[in-house]
């Protein structure tokens, strides 16, 4: 009798082993979508978000302690809003997605907001940088990691008058992301007493600028302030040399790419930039960050807003951990996002779940965006180039 | 304003018109051989100008001479441009001879943008803007507030000749004679004894060369080029040859200054409205087309009963 | 070649043939495939399952015109097109209910069916005006913008702003009316491009109308509920997208009967002999003007509609939805669909607007495989998918339709 409850037991045991082993197997999935452009001109920001939202993933599917598995759901806006909104109501109305890492362009992220909060589906913008996105709206739903165009813009004030900077000119395109640059740019710069002497509003896909840049030639202002993407910069950037224009060149994130110096060459060299990332050298797990992306072998660089989309998949993944695969839920926890730390640094949400973020300055030094209190010229080691 | 940012202003000007000259003179010719309008010019600009780069760079690899280079950029850029002209013209446009020509239109639109993605996804990193090297003497022209590169200069005096020489081509030689003959009558140039199917393919191969030389003079002036340059250019080329009147070289290459002098004009004289100057230069464009229903300068025949 | 259609047609005169039941069923059933092709299409989720899909469209295509069989049923469904048509919205009907509650498939639904409205309104201007439309992009904008304006800041009926939105799209099309008239062909092609450019950098540069970030728009409530808020029909769960995809399709029903009735009015007669030889057309007493003016402005009243119900279903407009490149996308529609034909255009709207979406996995080579198949449509078909049938006079003489 007894031998036969032992053997009863272990049989029992044995059953309750393979029972427990086979749900450590079959986690339940989780589905997270991520919503970039992976084609068109913003395709090399959108497909270093992907690689870096899907670098958190894999991460996570191999970390025994996670209860779910994680799939990533890749979708391409193509940085069109209403291709934006077709995608976004694609995974919003899918159930069986839990949460979303969206956007970086920010006409897309504007448009799709209203999508979002009808379905109730809780997302976290990795790069697009328009205030409106997170301030224009009271939406429970939507987050965002990365900071807006406001720091950006008071930054570039502060920082260029300090270096001693009294008149401006600015060049943007003439979209959200153009027109917003120049507005908060100007706004701030009004306080320090900097002069903008000219404003020139331009198509993003404008080629030439020599009748804009002759003008500004005549102008002679100590800086060029470029409000728009990598290939504005680069032509402005080479037109203002071939016109012999002696003024210095700022521009905003969004030239800050590594398209940007090889576009622009040996022009590119003095280049002033204003970033709301530190570079991943100042981040405390940045090392780990280069050193895992390389591993898994991307072929596209992570680029500006990539450890911003990394963050922000581990920050809902996170949430899932602790509540489960409940949009409700994890809206709940994500709102009260407070000293969460991640790779960018800690994260705090504001009332308008807006990360507060602090922007930094950038310099092209011999071919690379240098950190500018590190770079040669922040330590005074170098002069910038022309007047 | 002081004359040197003047004369600066209208040599700007002048190099934007050359350009929209050269690319609008190829929509010509092809509408002059084909009554086709063939959208894929724009983005031959792009082939062209990568063409150039390609060529030049590999050059550079080799030897430090950037003559050389710059020998071989323009041959690669004439034969690349050249060979998408001819297939395109042959595969796509002459099979579609009968068809209606928004067909024509949808088609080599397409091209295009088959060419413009092939760009992208076969060069490394195609999406950013890439550098175009540096491959004309670097001397600067300086008289008071205007400065001006030496290169700028004879590029433009190239532009010049190049369409001067096309001119020449199409009135002065054998090859000139067949094709005006085409463009005239299909039927009587075929009893006369003209080849159609080679006549309009070396047409088609002139045209898309001359837009993709075009491509390498972009390069060299603005040291810059990218896979989607030619799309507006090839917009502006097209408004350029037809509110010059399709059909004749003169009317292009006049539409394609009076272009670039709009817009030139536009931002020199009203600075903070600058982007409005695509809306001015596109009203003039609508506005041109109801007073002259076929361009300036009249095609020869209008009216084809 | 249009031209010997409309020769070939009045010569031969040709009588509708007897009705015969394989050809009736026949009428029935092509649409009725189609349709499952269509529902098909928006299941799918493999990459594999989409290609194969595509290879059997392809197929039916061509079987459709290369064999006997085909050429019956094609034939069957022209000569029987009450029937045929009556099939067809039994289809879409059941289509989308069995769709009701999947808001994206019908969010791809309306946004198909209502660029096969603006479809109509071009094939009006470009197979029977003539008129090269490359503004179409800019002329729906501008409905989707007179409905922001209308709807959001005044009380006005929902159902006049829809009108409104086709109103303001004609008169502004007023505007192109004089160079558009006093040219013809290529020339016309630039004015649409020039305007089509010209518009969007405007609403772009100019902030009166939101600048590049646009204008928000309510959502459609022709009866005093909003459309967004619905949730049940019938005690059934729908999408809040079933109420619009189902105004979408009778919009669409109400554009391709308008279109047809005009086709065969002597209005449609009048307008494809000023299209084939504007001076035999004017010798016998035609004005060209005024039937080119009357097809660019009716297209354009369509298109606007179409436009405005687009607005209100997404939510907003920004300047982005009039550029040159959407333009294309329409004008692609109607060529890949056949030039002349209604039908054509709900067909092209599918290929060109789920098909992209349902290649997501190909991302960046998305944009080139969508070319290749495009041109090689129009190289082996240039008269689209379902080219316009040869206009049957005689049926109209003996008074029966």
């Amino acid at each position: 009798m007894k031998l036969k409850a032992l053997a009863l037991a272990l049989a029992g045991l044995a059953g309750l082993a393979t029972v427990g082993l086979q749900v450590a197997q079959a986690k339940d999935t989780v589905k997270i979508a991520f919503i970039g452009p992976l084609t068109g001109g913003s395709a090399a920001a959108g497909v270093g978000g992907r690689n870096s939202a899907l670098l958190a993933v894999q991460q996570r599917n191999a970390d025994p302690a996670a209860k779910y598995t994680y799939d990533l759901v890749v979708l391409d806006d193509e940085c069109k809003p209403n291709v934006g909104v077709q995608v976004a109501t694609k995974a919003a109305s899918d159930r069986a997605i839990t949460a979303g890492i969206t956007h970086y362009c920010s006409a897309v992220g504007i448009a799709t907001v209203d999508t979002y909060a009808k379905f109730k589906l809780p997302v976290v913008v990795w790069g697009a940088i328009l205030p409106e996105i997170t301030y224009g709206n009271d939406y429970k739903q939507i987050h965002r990691v990365n900071g807006t165009m406001i720091n950006e813009g008071r930054l570039a004030a502060k920082f260029l008058t300090e270096q001693g900077a009294k008149t401006f000119v600015v060049i943007h395109d003439t979209t959200d992301y153009g027109k917003g640059q120049n507005k908060y740019f100007s706004e701030f710069l009004k306080p320090t007493g900097g002069e903008i002497v000219a404003t020139f509003p331009v198509s993003p896909d404008q080629q030439d600028f020599t009748a804009e840049l002759t003008r500004i030639k005549e102008l002679k202002p100590d800086y060029v302030f470029v409000g728009g993407l990598t290939p504005l910069g680069v032509r402005v950037r080479s037109q203002m040399d071939r016109l012999g224009i002696d003024a210095h060149m700022a521009g905003v994130s969004g030239i800050m790419t590594s398209g940007f110096i090889e576009g622009a060459a040996q022009s590119s060299e003095g280049t002033v930039s204003f970033h709301n990332g530190a570079p991943l050298s100042r981040y405390a797990s940045g090392q780990a960050f280069s050193d895992a992306y390389a591993k898994a072998g991307f072929r596209e660089d992570p680029d500006a807003y990539g450890p911003f989309a990394y963050s922000a998949a581990n920050l809902i993944m996170d949430a899932v951990e602790k509540v489960g695969p409940d949009r409700a839920k994890i809206t709940e926890v994500l709102n009260g996002t407070k000293g969460y730390k991640a790779l960018v640094g800690e994260i705090n949400f504001d009332n308008h779940r807006q990360n507060i973020v602090d922007a930094n300055v950038y310099v092209v030094q011999d071919g690379k965006w240098v950190y500018w209190p590190d770079s040669d010229y922040g330590t005074g080691k170098r002069k910038l180039a022309g007047k | 304003m002081d004359m040197g940012i003047l004369a600066q202003h209208l040599f700007n000007g002048l190099m934007l018109g050359m350009v929209y000259a050269m690319i609008a003179v190829g929509f010509s010719l092809f509408f002059g051989v084909l009554d086709v309008i063939k959208f894929s010019h724009g983005d031959v600009v792009s082939v062209g100008a990568f063409a150039a780069l390609g060529g030049a760079s590999a050059i550079g690899l080799l030897v430090d001479m950037p003559g050389l280079s710059l020998l071989f950029g323009l041959l690669a850029a004439i034969a690349v441009g050249g060979l998408a002209g001819v297939v395109i013209g042959g595969t796509l446009v002459l099979p579609l001879r009968n068809a209606p020509p928004v067909n024509v239109l949808l088609v080599t639109l397409m091209a295009g943008t088959i060419l413009r993605e092939a760009i992208r996804l076969g060069v490394p990193n195609g999406g950013n803007p890439k550098p175009f090297p540096v491959l004309l003497p670097q001397w600067q022209i300086t008289a008071g507030s205007f400065s001006i590169g030496f290169d700028s200069v004879l590029i433009l005096i190239a532009g010049i000749g190049i369409i001067l020489a096309t001119h020449l081509l199409i009135t002065r030689t054998r090859i000139g004679l067949a094709i005006r003959a085409v463009a005239q009558d299909v039927d009587v140039a075929r009893l006369a004894g003209i080849d159609f199917r080679r006549t309009v393919l070396g047409t088609f191969a002139l045209g898309s060369a001359l837009a993709s030389v075009a491509g390498l003079m972009l390069g060299l002036y603005y040291r810059e080029v990218n896979f989607s340059m030619g799309l507006v250019l090839g917009v502006i080329g097209f408004a350029a040859a037809v509110v010059g009147g399709l059909g004749s070289l003169l009317g292009p290459i006049l539409g394609g200054f009076l272009f670039a002098f709009v817009q030139t004009l536009v931002t020199i004289v009203l600075p903070t409205a600058s982007a409005y100057k695509d809306v001015v230069a596109f009203g003039v464009v609508i506005a041109l087309i109801g007073l002259f229903p076929t361009g300036l300068i009249a095609e020869r025949s209008s009216e084809r009963v | 070649m249009r031209s010997t259609n409309l020769d070939a047609a009045i010569a031969t005169g040709a009588p509708p043939q007897a009705r015969s039941l394989p050809g009736t069923a026949a009428a029935i059933l092509v649409p009725l495939a189609a349709f499952g092709a269509l529902a098909g299409l928006l299941q799918v989720h493999e990459q594999w399952e989409t290609g194969l899909l595509v290879l059997a469209f392809l197929a039916a295509l061509v079987l459709l015109d290369r064999s006997r069989a085909g050429r019956s049923l094609a034939e069957a469904c022209r000569t029987q097109s009450g029937i045929a048509s009556t099939s067809a919205v039994l289809a879409a009907l059941a289509l989308l209910w069995t769709f009701r509650e999947d808001h994206y498939s019908l969010l791809m639904v309306a946004t198909v069916a209502l660029y096969a409205v603006a479809g109509v309104g071009l094939n009006i201007q470009m197979a029977f005006g003539g008129i090269a439309n490359f503004a179409a992009a800019a002329f729906f904008s501008i409905g989707a913008y007179t409905a922001a304006v209308l709807a959001g800041h005044t009380g006005l009926p929902h159902l006049l702003v829809l009108a409104a939105g086709g109103v303001v799209s004609a008169l502004i099309g007023v505007v192109m009316l004089l160079p558009v008239l006093r040219t013809r062909g290529h020339y016309v092609a630039l004015v649409t491009i020039a305007f089509g450019v010209l518009l969007r950098t405007l609403l772009e540069v100019n902030d009166t109308f939101g600048g590049p970030q646009g204008m928000k728009i309510p959502g459609f409530a022709p009866f005093g509920s909003d459309f967004g808020d619905v949730a049940t029909i019938a005690g059934f769960d729908v999408s809040f997208y079933l109420p619009y995809a189902l105004a979408a399709a009778a919009l669409f029903a109400l554009a391709f009967l308008a279109g047809r009735m005009l086709e065969r009015s002597w209005v449609g007669i009048a307008m494809d002999a000023v299209r084939t030889d504007e001076i035999a057309a004017s010798a016998f007493g035609l004005s060209p003007a005024r039937w080119k003016a009357t097809a660019f402005l009716t297209g354009n009243v369509l298109i606007g509609v179409a436009g405005a119900l687009y607005g209100m279903m997404n939510g907003f407009v920004n300047p982005n939805g009039a550029g040159f490149g959407e333009s294309l996308i329409m004008l692609s529609i109607i060529v890949l669909g056949g030039l002349g034909n209604f039908w054509g255009a709900i067909v092209a709207g599918a290929v060109i607007i789920i098909l992209p979406e349902k290649l997501q996995s190909i991302q960046e080579y998305r944009l080139l495989i969508f070319a290749v198949v495009v041109i090689a449509i129009l190289r082996f078909r240039p008269g689209g998918i379902l080219p316009r049938p040869l206009r049957t006079l005689g049926r109209q003489q003996g008074g029966a339709s």
